[in-house]
């Protein structure tokens, strides 16, 4: 190792250590702990080692629901989270004017804490005086009961969530909207190209890295998802836990069942399931790019 | 190019680790309705306080020293709490101190005591329901020989609190914001029908019937569901659960569902929902009455119409459920016991007591606060103090062992769903007793 290399490395020891202790350390731990039977945190006691937490998490149908219900969550949020984004996006951008204040007013929800966000979003979903339903009534929808049917549980946290997602995707789309050359759009004014031509051929390509990127990302966060629910249902997972997720399914083994080891188990195959979903993912994505 | 590439998959890799390490905040209690199921594991004993108390009897020999006291009491709770606190800390003779460290919500105390646990690092008291302890049962305090030696009559304490304190197989605790779930009712509403507060489940049945029939709205509602099957098996003179399994597989069992079952599926009672705590629901008259923590009454906005506060309604026995921590005490340091005994024997004293109730509506935990001048002009005024101590001998408490915690949280959404599902009793009864038995 020569010397510049070593001071290089020395530069980021700090950053290394914090990884190691809060990332890399737990992380280990959590793995060993989701192996120890009966595994207790107060004095490091175990029963056995071997699968048990494994089997006692697969053999739990609230666990199997929570891996639905985040799987649905992953698949509508994210994907229409990035259009959605991107349509706003560009109309702000395209809105030289009040381009700042819509700029700001679309990231406010990113610097607002979740739980303040979730009791507006409560009151807006309010089966009697919500505004979401008397939007609906307008167009002769009968009132939605969001919150206290089961059935739309989902839905009504999907819809939040999308909103809240948008606000950091429209941030970093309109970062990359300024880095693609006003020559392209100049060409295809020449040419007189159709705007919808414009958007897929030149505005979507350009941009394909950070929408790769804000896949990823939202990806990731969508599920570990538990803020969202948490706040929506005051602290519960839905009626009848209809809405119960992978991360709220472990906080609740951990914390309230005093169950640490299933906890880590249930933690380990999300660490899974995320590792191989953001490997495809950037094995595709990576792969047309080329 | 491929360095790159490692780059983003490490990046990646991290970040999805980064959830592993914490998904740590507040948990799904409230102080409002966190029951507090508790227990009856007897687990080897730790901390043995017999020396500390054996010096006690002789002369008091205590250093000045600093006792920390976690707590979760906001508002005009912890003010009155500062208040007591400050008149132990300059009145005492040995010059302890007790410094009291606010922890955020219930549910935040229980996170925060649960990790000190871990690190070996909890406090020297605590305010903390029974289920909290089951993980770290062995770092408490045992009070037995404090409060055969120096405590100012143990039996003055209200029976079901000492049964509480004691269920470990030793005591592990005193008493302190203790309160019991009541009926609220909308007096103007009753009134207006010619109905009175129903004393027993056919009165519930009846004035559900006459609400429904002139208003359309529900009669009852319960803020904590798990606790109202215990109660309403109670009040059918049976048990609910215990170390080995449901105990209620009997006909009066069966009986209580089928009073559950008819209520929710007439309609006559009601799930909170978007509502989150009935006393929103109430607040706004669109429910006739509810079951609650009287601790919540403060949550209920009268305007309009007249609060009415009564006991549970019973059948063939009446019951009401307690609510409310207990304070544990943790120092390993004998001198640091002594003092922290000194200050529970304060806070548990008749003047103390009673001074805390008045002044937050939490139950006196002493038989004798009841009959001072001070309480009794309070109860007078107070209609759900009134209320409280009309079926204090009613109160039970929920049990505590390995098993409590996940009977509570299962069966709540397995209420949810038979209710939504407008359940018949047989399915009812089917339901809660396999969710209970799967938790063993």
């Amino acid at each position: 190792m020569d010397k510049k290399s070593f001071k290089g490395y020395l530069y980021l020891l700090p950053s290394i250590i914090i990884m190691v202790c809060f990332t890399l350390y737990p992380l280990v731990r959590a793995i060993i702990m989701s192996f120890l039977g009966d595994y207790s945190i107060i004095n490091d006691s175990y029963n056995s080692i071997g699968f048990e937490n494994y089997k006692a998490l697969f053999s739990d149908p609230d666990f199997g629901k929570s891996l639905i219900n985040t799987a649905i969550y992953v698949v509508c949020v994210v994907p229409a989270s990035i259009i959605l984004s991107l349509l706003f996006a560009v109309l702000i951008n395209s809105c030289k004017k009040l381009k700042a204040l819509f700029q700001t007013i679309y990231f406010l929800p990113y610097v607002t804490s979740v739980i303040a966000i979730g009791i507006v979003w409560r009151w807006m979903f309010n089966s009697n005086y919500g505004l979401i339903n008397y939007v609906l009534s307008i167009f002769g929808v009968e009132p939605i009961q969001w919150l206290n049917l089961p059935e739309y549980a989902m839905p009504a946290l999907i819809i939040f969530a999308i909103w809240k997602s948008m606000a950091f995707n429209i941030l970093i789309f309109l970062a990359g909207l300024q880095t693609i050359p006003e020559d392209l759009y100049r060409a295809a004014r020449i040419d007189s190209t159709p705007r919808l031509r414009v958007f897929t051929r030149i505005t979507v390509p350009s941009l394909a890295p950070m929408i790769v990127y804000s896949s990823v990302i939202g990806m990731i966060g969508a599920f570990k998802v538990y803020n969202e629910v948490f706040s929506l249902f005051q602290g519960k997972a839905g009626p009848a836990n209809s809405a119960m997720t992978i991360v709220y399914y472990i906080y609740d083994k951990f914390y309230n069942s005093y169950k640490y080891g299933v906890a880590a188990a249930g933690s380990v195959v999300l660490f899974l399931i995320i590792l191989a979903l953001t490997q495809i993912q950037l094995k595709v994505t990576g792969g047309r790019k080329k | 190019m491929k360095m790159k590439k490692l780059g983003a998959s490490i990046l990646a890799t991290i970040m999805a680790a980064s959830m592993l390490a914490g998904c740590g905040q507040s948990s799904n209690q409230t102080a409002e309705t966190s029951a507090d199921a508790q227990a009856s594991e007897t687990t080897e004993v730790a901390a043995d306080a017999s020396t500390a108390a054996g010096e006690t009897a002789g002369e008091k020999t205590i250093e000045p020293t600093e006792i920390t006291f976690w707590h979760y009491m906001t508002g005009n709770l912890e003010e009155t709490l500062t208040a007591l606190t400050d008149e132990f800390n300059s009145t005492n003779e040995y010059g302890i101190t007790v410094t009291l460290v606010n922890q955020g919500y219930a549910s935040d105390l229980q996170t925060k005591l649960q990790a000190s646990a871990a690190a070996d690092a909890l406090p020297d008291l605590t305010q903390a329901y029974n289920n909290w302890l089951t993980p770290y049962l062995d770092k408490i305090v045992h009070l037995d020989d404090f409060v055969a030696n120096d405590f100012d009559n143990w039996d003055d304490i209200v029976e079901a609190y000492r049964g509480e304190c004691s269920e470990f197989g030793f005591v592990h605790a005193v008493p302190f914001n203790k309160s019991t779930y009541v009926l609220f009712y909308n007096k103007t509403l009753f009134d207006e029908l010619g109905i009175e507060a129903p004393k027993t489940w056919a009165d519930v049945e009846a004035d559900a019937k006459i609400v429904s029939d002139a208003k359309g709205i529900a009669f009852i509602g319960y803020d904590d569901s798990t606790g109202a099957i215990e109660a309403t098996l109670k009040q059918n003179g049976e048990s609910f659960v215990d170390e080995t399994g449901a105990l209620f597989d009997t006909d009066g069992g069966r009986e209580a569902f089928e009073y559950l079952s008819n209520l929710y599926s007439n309609g006559y009672a009601r799930l909170v929902g978007e509502d989150g705590y009935f006393s929103n629901v109430i607040s706004n008259q669109n429910i006739a009455s509810y079951v609650g923590s009287s601790a919540g009454v403060s949550y209920i906005t009268a305007e309009g119409w007249e609060l009415g506060v009564a006991p549970l309604p019973g059948n063939k026995v009446n019951a009401a459920n307690m609510a409310g921590t207990n304070i544990v005490m943790f120092s390993q340091d004998t001198n640091k016991q002594l003092a922290a005994w000194e200050y529970l024997k304060f806070l548990t004293s008749t003047e103390s007591t009673s001074k805390w109730a008045v002044s937050t509506g939490y139950l006196p935990v002493r038989q004798s606060a009841y009959e001072t001048a001070e309480y009794k002009a309070y109860m007078e005024e107070n209609i759900c103090a009134a209320a409280c101590y009309e079926q204090s001998k009613d109160f039970f408490y929920s049990p505590t062992f390995d098993a409590s915690n996940d009977i509570r949280n299962s069966v709540s959404p397995a209420f949810e769903q038979l209710v939504l599902d407008k359940a018949d009793a047989q399915t009812w009864f089917d339901t809660i007793l396999s969710t209970i038995n799967a938790q063993y």
